[in-house]
């Protein structure tokens, strides 16, 4: 049921015409990786997202240890220059074009409470890896947002299922 | 400024500028032609003054998120984009009269309950 749909929609929306495809073998492959798997495109999509953002805040420490003296757009360009700040944003925009793709295949009902993981990979990851302190309030308050979007969606999800 | 206020801004600006492009796409839709070729669709992105809205707002958006998370956790501002789809929801509703049903108002109060446990953690 759900292979028919989605396999219409993306081979229409993704597949490049043929000559390209033939030119590039490579990108062949990690097109047809995407196609037709949702949850592929999906879970690069989450990974980028997070990765990007954690890299981003890794920069901006970086760039806050060592010159707290600029302010306003000077701040941002410093903070902007920074490699990890720059390859956090490419990265989560990469993360963007993934969750694209797996918007083709799947609808937003089913696949934005999907996304609310990306809050709790977030938080979780902080704490692990820049030792950030996770009050019980501010667990609390993660489970209520993926509730929340679980909530947001349950009525279309079910109508279109 | 505050770097509270400033994901705040953040949050709200990236609400504003989901808004502005889809006005941006509806415009551009009534004024090109379904068959419409390729450099004049691109033509038709670059006259629709909404879509400028929406890239200068989104620009804005991620100048003040990198300053504003420079002071702060990433577990507390991260979570805070949700607050977003509380914005976007409302004005969708306000703006072009989507219907905004009863079980999405729920969640939408859900949502920024979560929101506030977390701005105030």
């Amino acid at each position: 049921m759900r292979t028919q749909e989605f396999e219409i929609g993306s081979t229409a929306l993704l597949a490049p015409p043929e000559e390209t495809l033939s030119a590039q073998p490579a990108a062949q492959n990690v097109l047809r990786a995407f196609i037709g798997r949702w949850w592929v495109a999906f879970t690069a999509s989450s990974l980028s997202v997070v990765s990007g953002h954690l890299l981003i805040k890794a920069g901006l420490n970086a760039a806050a240890a060592t010159a707290p003296q600029y302010v306003g757009l000077a701040r941002v360009l410093h903070s902007v220059l920074h490699v990890e700040v720059i390859a956090g944003l490419l990265i989560y925009f990469l993360g963007s074009v993934c969750w694209m793709i797996a918007l083709a295949q799947r609808e937003i009902s089913f696949l934005y409470p999907l996304s609310s993981v990306n809050y709790v990979l977030v938080v979780m990851t902080s704490y692990a890896l820049f030792s950030e302190a996770i009050s019980l309030r501010r667990a609390s308050g993660v489970v209520v947002i993926v509730l929340g979007m679980v909530l947001m969606n349950r009525r279309a999800g079910k109508a279109s299922a | 400024m505050n770097p509270k206020l400033m994901i705040w801004a953040s949050v709200a600006l990236s609400a504003l500028a989901q808004v502005f492009l889809k006005q941006g796409l509806c415009n551009l839709q009534r004024s090109v032609g379904a068959n419409s070729t390729a450099p004049s669709l691109a033509l038709g992105v670059i006259r629709q003054g909404f879509v400028w809205l929406w890239a200068a707002c989104f620009a804005a958006a991620t100048g003040l998120w990198l300053l504003g998370l420079q002071k702060l956790d990433l577990s507390y501002a991260y979570p805070l984009v949700a607050a977003g789809y509380v914005l976007v929801s409302i004005l969708s509703a306000l703006l072009f009269r989507e219907r905004v049903d009863r079980n999405r108002w729920a969640a939408i109060g859900v949502i920024s309950l979560g929101v506030m446990l977390i701005a105030g953690s």
